[in-house]
């Protein structure tokens, strides 16, 4: 059912219990499994230092990320593809699953303000109504 | 006394802030900063004063100066004629178009026809740089090509700035010597002067530069030209130096980002009149949509040429459209000097503020590139991939 998976994430609590079910997955469906981590920069920057400061910190960040998710891949004996991409993390991981066709996307559950999502949506809610495949949100 | 600091703390505080809206909301700090400015200006009755003014020109020039390091030579040299081309008509087209409708369409005097077609023939370098990334063209050498090129379209704002209001005399002939010799004497004397009084805690490194760009800013302005001319070209004369040692525009870089570009970006906010913005919506649309119509004309073409894919072409000729900074250095410097009102730079401003939005919601709503996961340059895209378990 499930030949290759994407999993997304942010270095959140969430994100790493949505990386457990992805493993699962992938391993009961022996799928291939990506993960990607989208570093955001900041939208209509005035200089070039504040893109080159704001990519170095989550650069520094998504490494921890990334290192921490591939352990976990190890000990669970799963192989795990990382990735870090720049844009915005919706309308990147959903034209990525397009892209390169995915069947499922695993992603953890992360709430904003309510202000925020009742205008705008939480990520997750707004992944499941544009990625072109099956969406596991992970509570 | 305590007035003085109560200003300070309002103009901090500001500053504080829009750093905090910008973490918060990942836009950028310099286009929160105008905002939060213009609220000031024009609800809090925040004016500029003599320190502020000194503090927000020495932001300007810095700013400038940064910019100017992060030129890379060799990108220039390697594609002279494709870098030349795409930034001379990444001015001129932008420039001419806006001088011509402000001059003949509006009946504006030529000096503040002239400040319109500079203002709104920048392109914002920034900008660019952050979708380069985000498509991974910048490490292309398409990217690197546009990116010099955005580059050459700057040179050409800050040399129109710097020449076209200067008084031709002798002071100007002074000015330009002074910057001719410290142009091929700064490179050369930089890394022996910073070697020997490396990593000092008085910064005497930075203390050298500030004395040089303040000393030329001097002629420049005797000259009725502008300071920020000469930052941009000891700035870039210095960027081999600097993409090597990087830790002086650092320092530069902090000092500069703390304390003087929020004076800049706030100060620029403040002097921007709402009521002017609700009677000349119109104005301000017309400046933007003259601005992109020439942008196009004159890139979208080149990037064709260059053999960019149409989605590529277009997105890279939105890009090149945006512009921010040295948009409202321009508009600024008409206003200081009295060359346009406050209206007019109102309208400019605005007009400039818009050229960071509009093309870019266009091009990331309609003509966004395709992501991809593996790095491949020949392709000119790529995305970082990394570790496996």
């Amino acid at each position: 059912m499930f030949g290759k998976i994407l999993h997304a994430n942010d270095g959140s609590e969430g994100a790493f219990k949505a990386l457990a079910a992805a493993l699962n997955l992938a391993r009961r469906y022996r799928a291939e499994l990506h993960m990607v981590s989208v570093e955001e920069l900041p939208w209509l920057p005035g200089t070039r230092e504040e893109v080159v400061g704001e990519k170095a910190l989550a650069n520094h960040h998504f490494e921890a990320v990334a290192a921490k998710a591939a352990a976990i891949a190890k000990k669970e004996r799963v192989k795990l593809h990382t990735h870090l991409v720049a844009g915005h993390p919706v309308s990147t991981i959903a034209r990525l699953v397009e892209t390169h066709r995915f069947d499922a996307l695993v992603i953890g559950f992360m709430g904003h303000a309510a202000l925020y999502n009742a205008i705008m949506g939480s990520t997750a809610e707004r992944l499941v109504r544009l990625a072109p495949c099956t969406v596991i949100v992970v509570k | 006394m305590e007035t003085l600091w109560f200003t300070s703390a309002l103009w901090v505080g500001l500053a504080l802030a829009s750093s905090l809206i910008s973490i918060r909301v990942g836009v950028s700090v310099a286009l929160i900063e105008i905002v939060l400015g213009s609220f000031g200006g024009n609800l809090l009755g925040m004016a500029p004063n003599a320190w502020v003014n000194y503090l927000a020109g020495v932001g300007a020039i810095l700013l400038t100066f940064l910019a100017g390091t992060e030129v890379d030579p060799a990108v220039v040299r390697k594609h002279f004629r494709s870098t030349m081309s795409i930034g001379a008509v990444g001015f001129l087209a932008p420039y001419l178009g806006v001088l011509g409708y402000a001059h003949y369409g509006l009946g504006w005097a030529w000096p503040q026809a002239q400040i319109a077609g500079i203002a709104l023939s920048t392109t914002s370098v920034a900008v660019v740089y952050a979708v380069m990334v985000e498509t991974g063209f910048n490490r292309a050498e398409m990217g690197k090509i546009i990116l010099a090129g955005c580059f050459i379209n700057d040179i050409g704002t800050v040399l129109a700035l710097g020449v076209v209001f200067a008084n031709y005399n002798l002071w100007l002939a002074a000015f330009a010597a002074a910057t001719a010799v410290a142009l091929w004497l700064v490179p050369r004397f930089i890394p022996w002067f910073f070697t020997l009084v490396r990593e000092r805690v008085s910064e005497p490194e930075v203390k050298f530069l500030l004395l040089l760009l303040f000393l030329l800013g001097g002629l420049a302005a005797l000259a009725n030209s502008e300071a920020v001319l000469p930052a941009y070209l000891i700035g870039m004369a210095l960027a081999p130096y600097f993409l090597k040692h990087k830790a002086v525009a650092l320092r530069i870089r902090a000092m500069a980002f703390t304390l003087l570009t929020p004076f800049y970006f706030l100060k620029a906010g403040s002097l921007v009149k709402f009521e002017t913005i609700a009677a000349a919506a119109g104005l301000i649309a017309v400046f933007l949509a003259v601005k992109m119509a020439t942008k196009f004309a004159g890139i979208w073409p080149l990037t064709l040429a260059f053999r960019f894919k149409r989605r590529e072409a277009m997105y890279t000729t939105l890009m090149m459209s945006t512009g921010l900074t040295f948009g409202t250095i321009s508009a600024l410097f008409g206003l200081t000097n009295g060359i346009v009102d406050q209206d007019q730079y109102t309208v400019l401003v605005a007009a400039v503020i818009g050229s960071a939005v509009v093309p870019t919601i266009i091009a990331q709503k309609w003509f966004q590139p395709e992501v991809e996961f593996s790095e491949d340059e020949s392709a000119g895209r790529g995305s970082e991939s990394r570790a496996e378990a």
